[in-house]
């Protein structure tokens, strides 16, 4: 007895390991990880970035004519607070929840505020505190309420769903996502060569060096320098819209104080004759003649000292700098040198050098010594994140509101108003708040609405729309996908090319190869990996980090180890002797090639160690010496919004605890990193594995992970797979009682997959199950499983399998604008005369929670108290539903105004329905089989719960298909889970156990243990006759997705019905039950089978059908018309007898006799066709025979 | 062909009987009635289930037609089922389906009042008639205690939460819903029969044998440890999977064994729902069949065949 009961107490502990998912407290930290950059930039942003912005908004000076004193205006100490309610009373606030937000339909925003800085003169600086409106707040976001609840049951207090994670903003109920795009690496320059850069200005060839310089506030510029046939080079820049361009010396001498010698010698110390043509070196003798046209050019414009060039500059651009049209030349230059060129850099000597640096790089891209960047790879890219587009955005919003406030200000001060006075703030406050400040606030709000930037200069962005998704919880891996989903682009979309689309090598381990949409945005709309992170400006432990003091160490450390530094002296070297360092854009140095290897490793192994100030996301983009390969550098990014990846740095010993390094994709491309998978990569032994990946499974997406033994199918299928898992029905939430979304998706009895993946349980998947266990026999019985069909089992739909329900959220809203536009008071409200509704409507005027309504029941009365009339909403659609749930806004007024009411649209599945299993299956069910007619086990009676064609495998090749339902069944007989992550051979082959068994012996053993064919097969004897099959039938579990397209949401049908005005015929579109076209190509098909009279039918009689009268004398059909027969009424009067139907009688107007006149059958829209052509002034006539 | 008889006396043995399970041989017929029989214990044989609820209190976190569904598949005592009369056949209540013939009520009335989460389950049904209650499924006999096996559970109320309802049950067959199916599982086999070819078994080695019979995933041979002579251990173990057979050829041994099927005798194994005892069901299960035969058999020379069955009259009658 107690050995027993000790048994037990055993198998109950190993009962709680086998069972992660009902662990008692749960990891969300992975989950976390995935939304995090989302949370982080706009922390940032809230934090610090809007203060640093701010900064960089340009004060405005606005001049008093009276005192000849200037009052300047500029910004600071922005402020967001939590979002509160809104009250009457000022003193009493409360929070506003998102839950509040989602259910009211509003927005989950709070007040912003920024300090008004005035200074009068020379004067004290005046503070004064500005609303500027509400601003959206993220969720989960320092400034918002949810951060603090940091437990799942805090969170499920506030009606939030256990695993909330935020990441995206609520804006008036609806949940949105600012997407991830693909930008231009900041800082880098990138060789291009493009046909459009020659349609420049003539003489200008297709190659250019560009560069996307970022300012510490996110905005960017990007330059270009171009190269022109005469050898010399031009930087161009944009300004409110157009591209100015400037010879490339100018810029050298505006910059700094210096000589022609100078310039000559920085840009031929690339060349040495001593390495000319050998490995790595980039310069030819062509630079120094190069360098002389760039000087001579000088010489032709006649500028030979710096400040002649400044003059020069500032002499051009005076017109284009607003508010600098009266400061002297010089200023205007440097503004020009400041806001344009390199705004990356401070100072100017940097600026110098980078820009000797882009033309030594366009100079070896000409010379061929150096191949082009590839725009479309990963390696010169990085991520729009969201907080730092609501930054600049929100800078130039902030600008052109000053701007705008400046300028009302100076017309008040110009008009001479005696009671105005511009060094009072109370009246500069008036006018100022005349600007609507509100307003800036509704701008950030409309952007994360619509999507849409509203700006004039563009942002140094390539596209203004669809910045923003809505964040749809059709299923939780859905939600999910729209954190990770990386776009590339608009402007990338309606490209002819499919250059941009491809999977190029580079993306690896950032950008999950699988999961991607096919179809249209194919290749264009990524996913990270599920290891991918993207930098932001908290370190790990949460810190903002001090990018001033990172790079100074940096620096330090660089020179330490040998780097000769570029101040203050120019460098007066290159490649292949020695490489130059650029950290973050600015080049700090030089190195010698010698020592670089060493100097990178040195790098590395900062970069790990904690006690060292190098941050351990640094990349150390070393590109290596070649023969004519990219531009070689020691290229340093500390940046925020890099992609990262961790690997394993094998040159650390691993006893270290860590050796775990953050690698990017732009240092990735140089180095050597081993995959547990794939052998070497053939990689020789020239070239040792450096690093190596952690698992294999990191260049998947969270969803891809998903798909168990991925590595077993067709890699398309599991492209497949990844659509399919975000169109599936499950528990699109836990909080459902708490939403009103206008669609939610549910299934009933969900299961948590016996075979998954590692991932599964690592992100809680179980918290949002999706699928169902099914027991599926692989055959072809009955031929309703032909072409990818499936037979149900419908005793399994009977006793729940597959059920599932549509929640849908009408909101009613009695003061919205289209009821408003009558000005009526409206209330909800029941007729007492009409007692047909009382069924359906309480005497409030609202449904009945738990009723059942019929399509076309009304489900809530409207009592207009004007006409004292009532009018009913009707249920809309084809099928029944019941009432859910029923919200009422009660804050506002006496009457209620606004109601929520959701339905649940019961979605059992019927024939048409689609399903899938998790290896890109599809089927539609085709029947649903009764129990008794199912083939069944003679061991177990065991009946199929579903039924697939074998043909669905051989040209599919979703092997992991097969070993799910294998796998799946030894799990179930012996209960536990079965682990299925991909690679998990490879990587049990690189730690060294030989295994010689397969995955499948594996697997078959256990089924053999239990009495089970070695390969999933069972005798099956056929339910209808109950004789034994011809042949074993492949029997087992498979997890199968109910997907969300269901037949009563899309089946058409019409026999008679609604028509259109004009041409008579039957009208389209499902909602409003038209038909389905008979279009052209049917009427070819019919033509080609000789079917006339069914053409006949088609296209006339079931159409149009219209029976004319045409005058044969005039040959017209709209001059006819029927005259009332004047005599009718006498011939009442003398009492004559009326035939019992009197004869029509028609008439034609032109011809003035009714003789000719015939009746036609045709279709309506000839007689339509007819009249639009006399409206054109055309006759058309009709010539009839017999 | 007329005046031919192909009567045979079909002879059944019960092997052995539980409340809700029962294993019984088929002898001396074909498939045909075999899985006729199966069939109809399947998805004829009337029970009794929850078929109307209304739900007066519901604000558990199950919305009402879940619970209802959940209601529906909770298997009721249906001794009382072959007895009662269909709804859409009972002309005591015109059809409606709630008088005492063709109907049971279920009233339930559950409410959470503390901080524990309160299970509600088919215990909380209370029936207006004792015979059909839901299934108890404690097991006295079992050494766990039966707290935990209270009944089957229908929803979990937090602290607040209420449940009342009434329901109504009726006479149902599988046929129509699942949930008035009273087997779990009735399945049969073909018996088989197995021959040893000792002179070629004798050929083997004691390894081979031993490989031999492991052979086979379920033990249908075993090795005599006495004389190392291989037996067959219990032929109705054998699942037709054909895996002796070829191990026998893999071995170079065509012919070690052979198995046929006989074609005349079934094993059965039925396992009911607990709605009504195994033994029951297939007494049902024969009367029902009976009845149906009956059908074809009285209206096979009357005018009424004609009527009932269309054109499969002709047919019917041996056309």
């Amino acid at each position: 007895m107690d050995t027993s009961t000790g048994d037990k107490e055993e198998e109950k502990v190993g009962k709680a390991a086998g069972r992660p998912h009902l662990a008692e407290e749960k990891d969300y930290e992975a989950l976390r990880e995935i939304f995090r950059h989302h949370i982080d930039s706009f922390d940032h942003m809230i934090e610090h970035g809007l203060e640093a912005m701010m900064q960089n908004v340009k004060p405005v000076e606005v001049f008093d004519p009276a005192t000849k004193l200037k009052l300047r205006i500029w910004l600071s100490n922005p402020e967001v607070y939590e979002p509160q309610k809104e009250r009457f009373s000022r003193t009493m606030t409360d929070p506003l929840y998102p839950f509040e937000c989602r259910q009211a339909k509003l927005s989950y925003s709070g007040a912003f505020m920024v300090d008004l800085n005035f200074q009068y003169g020379d004067g004290g600086v005046i503070r004064d505190k500005i609303s500027l409106g509400q601003f959206p707040i993220m969720l989960k976001s320092k400034t918002c309420h949810l951060r603090a609840a940091n437990t799942p049951k805090k969170l499920v207090l506030l009606k939030e769903e256990p695993s909330e994670m935020g990441g995206y903003f609520i804006l008036n109920g609806l949940e949105r996502v600012i997407r991830l795009l693909i930008l231009p690496k900041r800082n880098y320059p990138t060789s291009m060569v493009r046909n459009s850069f020659r349609e420049r200005r003539e003489g200008y060839t297709d190659k250019a060096v560009v560069i996307r310089c970022v300012r510490e506030d996110q905005s960017a510029v990007s330059v270009k320098l171009y190269y022109l046939n005469s050898g010399s080079a031009r930087l161009g820049f944009w300004i409110q819209g157009r591209e100015y361009l400037l010879p490339v010396g100018i810029i050298l001498k505006a910059l700094t104080e210096t000589t022609d010698h100078e310039i000559y010698l920085s840009l031929t110390c690339c060349y040495n004759d001593k390495y000319d043509r050998g490995k790595g070196s980039v310069g030819t003798q062509l630079i120094g003649e190069r360098a002389k046209i760039i000087l001579d050019e000088l010489q032709h414009f006649s500028l030979y000292t710096r400040t002649q060039c400044l003059q020069h500059i500032g002499e051009h651009f005076q017109a284009v700098m607003v508010g600098l049209e009266k400061q002297s030349y010089s200023d205007v230059a440097d503004a020009v040198l400041r806001d344009y060129i390199f705004v990356h850099l401070d100072d100017n000597i940097d600026k110098f050098n980078l820009l000797i640096l882009m033309l030594q790089k366009l100079f070896s891209l000409v010379d061929q010594t150096s191949v082009t960047d590839n725009p479309d790879s990963l390696q010169h890219h990085e991520v729009l994140l969201p907080g730092h587009l609501i930054t600049i955005y929100l800078k130039e919003k902030l600008q052109d509101w000053l701007l705008r406030a400046k300028r009302l200000l100076q017309d008040e001060v110009d008009k001479d108003n005696k009671k105005f006075e511009l060094s009072s703030v109370t009246d500069t406050r008036k006018i100022i708040d005349k600007t609507f400040p509100k307003q800036i606030g509704a701008a950030i709000e409309n952007l994360l609405k619509t999507g849409r930037l509203n700006t004039q200069s563009g942002l140094d962005l390539q596209q203004r729309a669809g910045m923003t998704v809505m964040a749809e919880r059709l299923n939780y891996l859905r939600f999910i996908s729209h954190f990770r989903a990386i776009h590339r682009g608009a402007s990338f979309a309606g490209l002819r090319t499919t250059s941009v689309r491809k999977l190029l090598p580079e993306s690896w381990g950032f950008m999950c190869p699988v999961h991607t949409p096919d179809g249209e945005p194919c290749g264009l709309l990524n996913h990270m990996t599920s290891s991918c992170r993207l930098t932001s400006y908290y370190d790990s432990e949460g810190k903002v980090k001090d990018f001033l003091e990172i790079r100074k160490s940096i620096s330090k450390v660089l020179v330490s180890i040998g780097m000769t530094p570029a101040l203050p002296k120019l460098l007066l070297a290159g490649p292949p002797e020695v490489l130059p360092v650029l950290l973050d854009g600015r080049v700090v140095g030089s190195i010698a090639s010698n020592i670089i290897e060493k100097a990178v490793c040195h790098m590395r192994r900062l970069k790990v160690s904690e006690a060292s100030v190098i941050p351990e996301d640094l990349e150390v983009g070393y590109v290596p010496l070649s023969m004519g390969g990219a531009y070689p550098g020691l290229y340093l990014f500390t940046s925020a919004s890099r992609f990262v990846r961790p690997v394993r740095n094998l040159q650390i010993p691993s006893e270290e605890s860590k050796n775990i390094e953050l690698i990017g994709p732009f240092e990735q491309v140089y180095m050597e990193i081993s995959c547990p998978d794939g052998g070497n990569g053939g990689r020789k032994d020239v070239f040792p594995a450096s690093h190596a990946e952690i698992h294999p499974t990191g260049i998947l997406s969270v969803v891809g992970n998903l798909t168990p033994w991925s590595d077993h199918n067709q890699s398309p299928r599991n492209m497949y797979q990844c659509q399919m898992a975000k169109q599936t029905m499950g528990f699109s939430c836990q909080s459902l009682n708490a939403r009103a979304d206008q669609k939610l998706y549910h299934l009933q009895t969900p299961q948590t997959p016996i075979v998954r993946t590692q991932t599964y349980e690592k992100y809680n998947i179980d918290d949002c199950p999706l699928g169902t266990n099914a027991i599926v026999a692989v055959l072809a019985y009955s031929g309703y499983d032909m072409e990818d069909a499936m037979v149900l089992n419908k005793s399994s739909v009977d006793r729940g399998m597959f059920r599932g329900y549509i929640y849908q959220t009408e909101t009613v809203d009695l003061a919205e604008d289209k009821f408003r536009a009558d000005r009526s008071q409206r209330s909800f409200g029941r007729s007492n005369v009409d007692k047909s509704s009382h069924q359906f409507i309480d005497s409030d005027g609202l449904p009945f929670v738990g009723q059942s309504i019929g399509p076309g029941d009304p489900y809530c009365g409207i009592y207009n108290e004007i006409t004292s009339s009532v009018s009913a909403n009707k249920l809309k659609g084809s099928d029944h539903a019941y009432v859910d749930y029923v919200a009422v806004d009660t804050k506002n007024k006496k009457h209620l105004q606004k109601a929520n009411i959701r339905f649940r649209h019961p979605r059992n599945p019927v024939i048409g329905d689609k399903f899938s299993s998790r290896h890109g299956q599809k089927g539609v069910c085709s029947q649903l089989w009764q129990d008794t007619d199912m083939p069944f086990s003679g061991v177990t009676g065991m009946r199929p719960d579903l039924i697939i064609n074998p043909h669905a495998f051989p040209s599919r090749m979703t092997i992991a298909m097969l070993l799910e339902s294998i796998a799946a069944k030894g799990g179930s007989l012996h209960g536990n889970f079965v682990d299925a992550t991909p690679f998990s051979s490879s990587m049990k082959r690189s730690e060294g156990s030989e295994s010689d068994s397969s995955l499948i012996d594996e697997l078959g053993s256990q089924l053999v243990k239990r009495g089970f064919n070695h390969h999933g097969l069972e005798v099956l004897y056929s339910g209808v006759y109950g004789t034994e099959l011809t042949c074993e039938i492949f029997i087992g579990p498979v997890y199968y997705q109910r997907l969300r397209h269901m037949v009563s949401d899309k089946f058409q049908v019409r026999s008679t019905g609604t028509i259109d005005q004009v041409t008579r015929q039957p009208i389209k579109g499902r909602k409003r039950g038209g038909g389905v076209r008979f279009g052209e190509m049917e009427r070819d098909s019919l033509l080609a089978h000789g079917a006339a009279y069914l053409l006949h039918d088609r296209l006339h009689k079931s159409s149009d059908y219209h029976i004319a009268d045409v005058c044969s004398l005039c040959g017209s059909i709209l001059t006819t018309s029927v005259i009332q027969s004047h005599k009718k009424k006498v011939r009442e009067m003398i009492g004559m007898r009326l035939p019992s139907k009197a004869p029509k009688k028609v008439t034609c107007v032109s011809c003035k006799t009714g003789k000719g006149m015939e009746t036609v059958a045709m279709p309506y829209v000839f007689r339509y066709l007819a009249a639009e052509l006399a409206g054109m002034n055309i006759k058309m006539t009709l010539e009839l025979s017999n | 062909m007329e005046g031919v008889s192909y009567q045979r006396f079909p002879k059944i043995k019960i092997r052995e009987v539980k409340d809700d399970y029962m294993k019984f041989e088929l002898r001396e017929t074909d498939a045909s009635i075999a899985n006729a029989l199966r069939r109809v214990m399947i998805s004829e044989v009337p029970t009794i289930a929850i078929d109307l609820v209304e739900i007066e209190v519901n604000s558990s976190v199950l919305n009402d037609e879940f619970i209802a569904h959940r209601l529906g598949l909770v298997p009721l005592i249906s001794e009382r089922a072959m007895a009662m009369r269909f709804s859409r056949d009972c002309d005591a209540c015109d059809g409606d389906g709630q008088c005492e013939y063709c109907s049971v009520e279920f009233h339930l009335r559950a409410k959470c009042i503390n901080d524990t989460t309160l299970d509600v389950t088919s215990k909380d049904l209370y029936s207006s008639d004792h015979t059909v209650v839901p299934v108890d499924f404690s097991d006295a006999s079992s050494t766990i205690d039966n707290t935990e096996s209270r009944g089957i559970i229908i929803v979990k109320l937090r602290r607040g939460q209420e449940l009342i309802l009434r329901a109504i049950a009726r006479k149902g067959i599988g046929k129509d819903h699942a949930k008035w199916s009273p087997a779990a599982t009735v399945t049969f086999m073909y018996e088989p029969e197995i021959y040893i070819n000792e002179e070629l078994m004798e050929t083997l080695t004691m390894e081979e044998k031993q490989e031999f019979v492991d052979s086979s995933p379920t033990k249908v041979f075993d090795i005599n440890p006495r004389n190392g002579q291989v037996y067959v251990h219990n032929a109705e173990n054998y699942a037709y999977d054909d895996e002796v057979l070829k191990k026998a050829e893999a071995m170079g041994k065509p012919g070690l064994v052979e198995i046929h099927a006989k074609e005349d005798s079934f094993i059965f194994t039925v396992e009911t729902t607990g709605g009504i005892k195994a033994s029951q069901l297939l007494i049902n299960a024969i009367e029902i069949l009976k009845q149906k035969l009956d059908a074809v058999r009285l209206s096979a020379d009357t005018v009424e065949a004609d009527e009932q069955f269309g054109e499969l009259g002709a047919h019917m009658r041996g056309g």
